[in-house]
Protein backbone atom coordinates (compact mmCIF):
# COMPACT_ATOMS: atom_id res chain seq x y z
CA UNK A 1 0.00 0.00 0.00
CA UNK A 2 1.48 3.16 -1.22
CA UNK A 3 -0.93 5.74 0.81
CA UNK A 4 -3.05 5.10 3.63
CA UNK A 5 -6.51 5.17 2.79
CA UNK A 6 -7.56 7.62 4.73
CA UNK A 7 -4.75 10.45 3.10
CA UNK A 8 -5.92 8.80 -0.08
CA UNK A 9 -9.60 9.95 0.77
CA UNK A 10 -8.54 13.13 2.09
CA UNK A 11 -6.79 13.48 -1.39
CA UNK A 12 -9.91 12.79 -3.31
CA UNK A 13 -12.12 15.07 -1.91
CA UNK A 14 -9.61 17.78 -2.43
CA UNK A 15 -9.22 16.99 -5.93
CA UNK A 16 -12.11 15.19 -7.13
CA UNK A 17 -13.71 18.17 -8.64
CA UNK A 18 -10.23 19.73 -10.21
CA UNK A 19 -10.08 16.42 -12.24
CA UNK A 20 -13.71 15.69 -13.21
CA UNK A 21 -13.94 19.43 -14.19
CA UNK A 22 -10.74 19.12 -16.32
CA UNK A 23 -12.11 16.19 -18.00
CA UNK A 24 -15.77 17.04 -18.55
CA UNK A 25 -14.25 19.91 -20.19
CA UNK A 26 -12.00 18.45 -22.09
CA UNK A 27 -14.08 15.55 -23.22
CA UNK A 28 -17.38 16.68 -23.07
CA UNK A 29 -19.20 13.89 -21.90
CA UNK A 30 -20.25 12.77 -17.96
CA UNK A 31 -19.43 9.36 -18.63
CA UNK A 32 -15.92 9.65 -20.09
CA UNK A 33 -15.36 11.90 -17.50
CA UNK A 34 -16.29 9.83 -14.64
CA UNK A 35 -13.69 7.43 -16.37
CA UNK A 36 -10.95 9.82 -16.52
CA UNK A 37 -11.28 10.78 -12.76
CA UNK A 38 -11.57 7.24 -11.58
CA UNK A 39 -8.04 6.21 -13.93
CA UNK A 40 -6.90 9.68 -12.34
CA UNK A 41 -7.22 8.88 -9.12
CA UNK A 42 -6.23 5.11 -9.18
CA UNK A 43 -2.65 6.56 -10.85
CA UNK A 44 -2.11 8.82 -7.79
CA UNK A 45 -2.76 6.12 -5.41
CA UNK A 46 -0.19 3.55 -6.74
CA UNK A 47 2.41 6.49 -7.92
CA UNK A 48 2.06 9.05 -5.57
CA UNK A 49 5.64 7.56 -4.21
CA UNK A 50 7.19 8.86 -7.44
CA UNK A 51 5.51 12.21 -6.77
CA UNK A 52 8.56 14.75 -6.51
CA UNK A 53 8.46 17.95 -4.89
CA UNK A 54 9.84 20.12 -7.53
CA UNK A 55 6.10 20.94 -8.63
CA UNK A 56 2.98 21.11 -6.46
CA UNK A 57 0.56 18.33 -6.52
CA UNK A 58 -1.99 20.12 -8.24
CA UNK A 59 0.17 20.54 -11.03
CA UNK A 60 1.02 16.96 -11.02
CA UNK A 61 -2.63 16.03 -10.74
CA UNK A 62 -3.38 18.87 -13.70
CA UNK A 63 -0.65 17.24 -16.05
CA UNK A 64 -1.98 13.11 -15.26
CA UNK A 65 -5.82 14.24 -16.01
CA UNK A 66 -4.91 16.27 -19.02
CA UNK A 67 -2.11 13.29 -20.47
CA UNK A 68 -5.22 11.08 -19.27
CA UNK A 69 -7.64 13.00 -21.18
CA UNK A 70 -5.28 13.25 -24.34
CA UNK A 71 -4.62 9.43 -24.92
CA UNK A 72 -8.48 8.75 -24.23
CA UNK A 73 -9.74 11.10 -27.16
CA UNK A 74 -6.28 9.39 -29.10
CA UNK A 75 -7.61 5.87 -28.19
CA UNK A 76 -11.56 6.85 -29.51
CA UNK A 77 -10.31 8.39 -32.60
CA UNK A 78 -8.35 5.62 -33.58
CA UNK A 79 -11.58 3.00 -32.89
CA UNK A 80 -13.54 5.76 -34.77
CA UNK A 81 -10.95 4.96 -37.75
CA UNK A 82 -10.91 1.20 -37.20
CA UNK A 83 -14.85 1.31 -37.47
CA UNK A 84 -14.68 3.33 -41.03
CA UNK A 85 -14.56 0.59 -42.75
CA UNK A 86 -17.15 -1.74 -40.61
CA UNK A 87 -20.60 -1.07 -39.17
CA UNK A 88 -21.36 2.20 -38.17
CA UNK A 89 -22.01 1.09 -34.72
CA UNK A 90 -20.96 3.42 -31.35
CA UNK A 91 -18.65 5.19 -33.57
CA UNK A 92 -21.11 7.94 -34.84
CA UNK A 93 -23.03 7.83 -32.10
CA UNK A 94 -19.81 9.10 -29.78
CA UNK A 95 -19.81 12.14 -31.98
CA UNK A 96 -23.06 12.84 -31.81
CA UNK A 97 -22.84 13.15 -28.28
CA UNK A 98 -19.96 15.09 -28.05
CA UNK A 99 -21.17 17.89 -30.28
CA UNK A 100 -24.47 17.89 -29.09
CA UNK A 101 -22.41 18.33 -25.34
CA UNK A 102 -24.51 20.67 -23.06
CA UNK A 103 -21.85 21.03 -20.32
CA UNK A 104 -24.28 20.94 -16.75
CA UNK A 105 -21.98 23.89 -14.94
CA UNK A 106 -23.16 26.59 -17.83
CA UNK A 107 -25.98 29.05 -17.40
CA UNK A 108 -29.56 28.42 -18.58
CA UNK A 109 -28.86 31.52 -20.92
CA UNK A 110 -25.75 30.18 -22.57
CA UNK A 111 -25.77 26.55 -22.72
CA UNK A 112 -27.13 26.84 -26.57
CA UNK A 113 -24.05 29.42 -27.15
CA UNK A 114 -22.14 27.10 -25.09
CA UNK A 115 -22.81 23.81 -27.25
CA UNK A 116 -21.26 25.55 -29.99
CA UNK A 117 -17.95 26.80 -28.63
CA UNK A 118 -17.37 23.21 -27.32
CA UNK A 119 -18.20 21.73 -30.40
CA UNK A 120 -15.62 24.44 -32.32
CA UNK A 121 -12.74 24.24 -29.51
CA UNK A 122 -12.39 20.04 -30.16
CA UNK A 123 -11.41 21.70 -34.24
CA UNK A 124 -8.45 23.37 -32.66
CA UNK A 125 -4.92 21.58 -31.57
CA UNK A 126 -4.10 19.81 -28.60
CA UNK A 127 -2.00 22.22 -27.06
CA UNK A 128 -4.36 24.99 -28.12
CA UNK A 129 -7.25 23.30 -26.83
CA UNK A 130 -5.51 22.53 -23.40
CA UNK A 131 -4.15 26.55 -22.86
CA UNK A 132 -7.70 28.05 -24.00
CA UNK A 133 -9.62 25.37 -21.56
CA UNK A 134 -7.30 25.95 -18.80
CA UNK A 135 -7.26 29.68 -19.25
CA UNK A 136 -10.80 30.51 -20.29
CA UNK A 137 -13.05 27.79 -18.48
CA UNK A 138 -10.72 26.84 -15.70
CA UNK A 139 -9.74 30.63 -15.07
CA UNK A 140 -5.90 29.36 -14.36
CA UNK A 141 -3.62 32.00 -15.12
CA UNK A 142 -0.93 31.95 -17.80
CA UNK A 143 2.06 31.63 -15.26
CA UNK A 144 0.36 28.48 -13.77
CA UNK A 145 -0.98 27.27 -17.34
CA UNK A 146 2.92 27.60 -18.11
CA UNK A 147 3.78 25.42 -15.17
CA UNK A 148 1.45 22.94 -16.29
CA UNK A 149 2.37 22.55 -19.70
CA UNK A 150 6.07 22.44 -18.91
CA UNK A 151 6.08 25.63 -21.63
CA UNK A 152 6.93 29.44 -21.25
CA UNK A 153 4.74 32.07 -20.52
CA UNK A 154 5.02 33.41 -23.73
CA UNK A 155 3.95 30.34 -25.60
CA UNK A 156 0.68 30.32 -23.35
CA UNK A 157 0.16 33.42 -24.07
CA UNK A 158 0.83 32.46 -27.78
CA UNK A 159 -1.28 29.43 -27.98
CA UNK A 160 -4.48 31.35 -26.14
CA UNK A 161 -4.15 34.42 -28.85
CA UNK A 162 -3.85 31.36 -31.94
CA UNK A 163 -6.44 29.21 -30.03
CA UNK A 164 -9.02 32.52 -30.25
CA UNK A 165 -7.90 33.82 -33.56
CA UNK A 166 -8.88 30.08 -34.67
CA UNK A 167 -12.15 29.72 -32.75
CA UNK A 168 -13.29 33.38 -34.48
CA UNK A 169 -12.14 32.25 -38.00
CA UNK A 170 -14.47 29.35 -37.41
CA UNK A 171 -17.18 31.35 -35.41
CA UNK A 172 -17.08 33.95 -38.54
CA UNK A 173 -17.29 31.23 -41.47
CA UNK A 174 -20.55 29.77 -39.11
CA UNK A 175 -22.03 32.75 -38.92
CA UNK A 176 -21.46 33.38 -43.19
CA UNK A 177 -23.39 29.84 -43.50
CA UNK A 178 -25.81 30.86 -40.94
CA UNK A 179 -26.59 33.39 -42.86
CA UNK A 180 -26.53 32.23 -46.51
CA UNK A 181 -29.88 29.83 -45.30
CA UNK B 1 -20.84 44.76 -36.41
CA UNK B 2 -23.71 42.00 -36.01
CA UNK B 3 -20.86 39.21 -36.71
CA UNK B 4 -18.41 40.38 -34.16
CA UNK B 5 -21.42 40.34 -31.38
CA UNK B 6 -22.04 36.92 -32.58
CA UNK B 7 -19.09 35.75 -32.24
CA UNK B 8 -18.21 37.41 -28.69
CA UNK B 9 -21.28 36.01 -27.63
CA UNK B 10 -20.31 32.74 -28.07
CA UNK B 11 -16.62 33.25 -27.01
CA UNK B 12 -17.81 34.05 -23.41
CA UNK B 13 -20.52 31.61 -22.78
CA UNK B 14 -18.76 29.71 -20.71
CA UNK B 15 -18.35 32.90 -18.22
CA UNK B 16 -20.40 32.13 -15.02
CA UNK B 17 -19.41 28.48 -15.92
CA UNK B 18 -19.52 26.53 -11.96
CA UNK B 19 -17.56 23.48 -11.09
CA UNK B 20 -19.76 20.32 -10.98
CA UNK B 21 -19.77 17.27 -8.80
CA UNK B 22 -18.90 13.42 -9.90
CA UNK B 23 -21.35 10.82 -8.68
CA UNK B 24 -21.02 10.19 -4.85
CA UNK B 25 -20.45 6.75 -5.84
CA UNK B 26 -17.43 7.02 -7.79
CA UNK B 27 -14.69 6.65 -4.66
CA UNK B 28 -16.22 3.50 -3.87
CA UNK B 29 -15.57 2.41 -7.83
CA UNK B 30 -12.25 3.60 -7.51
CA UNK B 31 -11.30 2.15 -4.15
CA UNK B 32 -12.64 -1.70 -6.16
CA UNK B 33 -10.35 -0.45 -8.78
CA UNK B 34 -7.71 0.04 -6.62
CA UNK B 35 -8.14 -3.20 -4.84
CA UNK B 36 -8.12 -5.33 -7.88
CA UNK B 37 -5.71 -3.95 -9.43
CA UNK B 38 -3.04 -4.62 -6.12
CA UNK B 39 -4.20 -8.22 -6.85
CA UNK B 40 -3.29 -8.37 -10.21
CA UNK B 41 0.10 -7.18 -9.49
CA UNK B 42 0.75 -9.66 -6.61
CA UNK B 43 0.06 -12.38 -8.71
CA UNK B 44 2.07 -10.60 -11.50
CA UNK B 45 5.23 -10.56 -8.84
CA UNK B 46 3.97 -14.33 -8.14
CA UNK B 47 4.51 -15.15 -11.79
CA UNK B 48 7.69 -13.53 -12.62
CA UNK B 49 9.03 -15.69 -9.81
CA UNK B 50 8.04 -18.79 -10.29
CA UNK B 51 9.60 -17.93 -14.24
CA UNK B 52 12.71 -17.20 -11.90
CA UNK B 53 13.17 -20.74 -10.44
CA UNK B 54 11.95 -22.78 -13.59
CA UNK B 55 14.84 -20.93 -15.25
CA UNK B 56 17.19 -21.27 -12.53
CA UNK B 57 16.08 -25.15 -12.36
CA UNK B 58 16.57 -25.49 -15.92
CA UNK B 59 20.05 -23.92 -15.99
CA UNK B 60 21.03 -26.23 -13.20
CA UNK B 61 19.65 -29.36 -15.05
CA UNK B 62 21.67 -28.56 -18.33
CA UNK B 63 24.98 -27.35 -16.42
CA UNK B 64 25.04 -30.89 -14.47
CA UNK B 65 24.05 -32.59 -17.47
CA UNK B 66 27.34 -31.00 -19.56
CA UNK B 67 29.84 -32.49 -16.40
CA UNK B 68 28.31 -35.93 -16.60
CA UNK B 69 28.64 -35.80 -20.53
CA UNK B 70 32.43 -34.45 -20.02
CA UNK B 71 33.49 -37.34 -17.79
CA UNK B 72 31.91 -40.16 -20.17
CA UNK B 73 33.97 -38.52 -22.63
CA UNK B 74 37.27 -38.33 -20.87
CA UNK B 75 36.59 -42.14 -19.74
CA UNK B 76 36.29 -43.29 -22.79
CA UNK B 77 38.89 -41.90 -24.26
CA UNK B 78 41.14 -43.55 -21.76
CA UNK B 79 39.69 -46.88 -22.21
CA UNK B 80 40.36 -46.99 -25.79
CA UNK B 81 43.99 -45.79 -25.36
CA UNK B 82 45.00 -48.60 -22.86
CA UNK B 83 44.12 -52.16 -25.09
CA UNK B 84 47.33 -51.89 -26.35
CA UNK B 85 50.66 -51.85 -25.17
CA UNK B 86 52.20 -50.89 -28.22
CA UNK B 87 54.02 -47.68 -28.39
CA UNK B 88 54.06 -47.04 -31.80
Amino acid sequence: MSIHSTDFENMYNQYKILVYNVALNYLQNIEDAEEITQDVFVQLYQSIDKFQNNSTLKTWIYRITINKCLDFIKHKNSKKRFFIFGTKSNSEFELHKVTNFEHPGILMENKENAEILFGIINQLSENQKTAFLLSKVDGLSNPEIATIMKVSISSVESLVFRAKATLKEKLSIKFDNYRKK
Amino acid sequence: MKKENYIETILNSTNGISKVAPSADLFSKIEMRIQSSTVSSKTLWLVAASIVVLATINITVVMRNNVTSNNNTTISLAASLNKSNQLY
